[in-house]
């Protein structure tokens, strides 16, 4: 059971640290914890085995121009931000199912993630994310909404989420409007889940 | 029999009551074009006069009216300012440069949509102009250019040069049914997004059709299909409260935007995204008949109309869609685009579509 608890906790510990990096400036973490948040105790801190959470992931249908879901567990973290952190991890290192394809365009890491109070999620993705921009509209709605309905669909707290590249805000790939935060398109996700086979 | 009259006299303050409640109004102002437009949107029919004084235009309702924004100050030469006079007249103080009034109504939600004409001598705007009582344009997009080569097929055929080849078929068929075309680039260079929605509302567009060639990493993936923007890309609250959001937004890494848009930046799309929410009934009906005609004339695979915040669509202030024609991608159908009397089919669909949409009544 140690031995479980330990392999759960060391990539979480990666991940966040992963999530910090870049924060070496002097200036405050501008994201306010809420209260809720600040009252969770850190992750390290928990003596009792963390426990997992069943997850839906959202990747490009090899299929149809639709989203194919994929089930995969994680460590049932309190935060939202860990939970989200978890999520794009999973979209990034790939699909593990033959209907559906990557996410992302290899080489896509995450530099951080936080979410605010208000709902809205910052996704802020390596320059590797716009080696797909200015293609078809087809991927790229695609691309845009497996991350969106990712961390809309799993992580309550987390209503839209705004997508950044190399810590700045875009206008657009090619053709959406990812200049503010996105609400999620289940429409997507909706119709692969009605016909997960083809 | 006398208890009835209390109750009676309940009912009857009741009705006077809900009679007296204000209709609401949205006022969305766009002064960026030749003429300045003024779309109020209300929250149900009423009907209205719009009347003309020496400096003012005058929209004056058969009810009550609860104007939102209740004033606005534009500094525009044509429109100065607007406000609200009593509870049923909304007063658009004219500026020096105005010289005439057009007004139509739509519905669905109900809307009057005011064009003050003018001149801005000191800030002329350089875009195509259009004669004086030219017939209603339509502006085509081709989609990308220059260097933004967009979609590329298998065998190298290049999504810019074949969007601007079939906007310029579709204008020619256009112009021979009557209609005035604009196209947003006539050329091969980069055209940013927001400048081609601006292009078809400084000419004062009654559609805009913004034309695109599909890829996909599934080179099995083929068809057409027609977008017009999602509501939830238009909820104008959700657009506010996003303004907000980002002004509040700012991480310890964050560097500022490359472009570095104006002071009042976020306002003015707010704007401007309120535009097209106005038009979102009639864009979708354009979009069911552009889908419909193609499905028909190309039998290709209908992939339908859909929704999504496509940037290009956010802006406009007429009915505006885009079209996603095929998906180069696929060698099939890359082959069909390099075909003259295909793609002559493809916009002789798209044209019978717009004429059906523009003969109604």
């Amino acid at each position: 059971v140690t031995r479980v608890a330990y392999a759960l906790v060391a990539p979480l510990c990666a991940l966040t640290l992963f999530a910090c990096r870049g924060r070496d400036s002097a200036q405050p973490e501008p994201i306010a914890a809420s209260p809720a948040q600040s009252a969770a105790a850190p992750e390290s801190q928990e003596t009792a085995p963390l426990a997992k959470a069943t997850v839906t992931l959202y990747f490009p249908s090899a299929a149809g121009d639709m989203l194919a879901v994929e089930t995969r567990e994680i460590v049932d973290t309190k935060r939202p931000a860990d939970r989200g952190a978890q999520i794009v991890a999973m979209l990034i290192d790939g699909p593990e199912t033959d209907g559906a394809l990557p996410a992302v365009p290899p080489g896509t890491t995450l530099r951080r993630l936080w979410v605010r109070d208000d709902g809205n999620a910052y996704a802020d993705f390596s320059e590797e994310l716009l080696a797909g921009a200015n293609a078809g509209s087809s991927d790229e709605i695609l691309t845009v909404y497996a991350i969106v309905d990712s961390l809309a669909a799993n992580v309550p707290a987390i209503r839209k989420v705004a997508i950044l590249v190399a810590g700045r805000e875009r206008d657009t790939f090619g053709h959406l409007d990812i200049s503010r935060p996105l609400s999620p398109d289940l429409s997507l996700a909706a119709a692969a889940a009605a016909s997960p086979k083809e | 029999m006398t208890s009835l009259r209390p109750f009676l006299l309940a009912v009857a303050v009741g009705t006077a009551a809900l009679a007296a409640d204000p209709v609401p109004v949205k006022i969305a102002t766009d002064a960026s074009g030749a003429s300045t437009r003024v779309v109020l949107t209300f929250a149900k029919k009423v009907s209205c006069a719009v009347a003309e004084d020496p400096g003012h235009v005058k929209i004056r309702c058969d009810d009550p009216v609860a104007a939102d924004p209740a004033t606005g100050k534009l500094d525009d030469a044509i429109l100065d300012r607007f406000a609200t006079e009593g509870d049923r007249t909304i007063v658009l103080s004219t500026g020096r440069g105005f010289r005439s009034v057009d007004t139509f109504a739509l519905k669905n939600p109900f809307r009057l949509v005011i064009d003050l004409q003018g001149s801005r001598s000191a800030k002329a705007v350089p875009v195509p102009a259009v004669p004086a009582k030219a017939l209603p344009v339509i502006v085509i997009d081709p989609g990308h250019g220059g260097v933004e080569t967009g979609a590329v097929g298998p065998s190298g055929l290049q999504e810019k040069d074949l969007t601007l080849d079939l906007a310029r078929r579709l204008k020619a068929v256009l112009e021979r049914q009557g209609a005035t075309v604009v196209l947003t680039r006539d050329e091969d260079r980069v055209l940013p997004l927001d400048d081609r929605t601006a292009i078809a509302n400084h000419n004062r567009a009654i559609l805009f059709i913004s034309i695109h060639l599909n890829a996909s990493k599934r080179t099995t993936a083929v068809g057409a299909e027609t977008y017009f923007l999602s509501t939830s890309a238009t909820d104008a609250e959700a657009r506010t409260l996003a303004g907000l959001e980002n002004k509040a937004y700012e991480p310890p890494d964050a560097q500022p935007k490359a472009e570095g848009g104006p002071p009042g930046h976020d306002l003015e799309l707010i704007l401007w995204d309120l535009a097209q929410n106005s038009f979102l009934v009639e864009s979708s009906k354009l979009a069911e008949a552009i889908q419909s005609e193609l499905n028909a004339a190309t039998g290709v695979r209908d992939r339908g109309v859909r929704q999504a915040p496509f940037r290009v669509l956010m802006g406009a202030t007429m009915p505006a869609i885009l079209i996603e024609a095929g998906f180069i991608s696929n060698p099939e159908e890359e082959a069909r685009f390099k075909d003259d009397a295909y793609k002559d089919k493809v916009v002789e669909a798209i044209a019978r579509a717009v004429a059906s949409i523009t003969a109604r009544p």
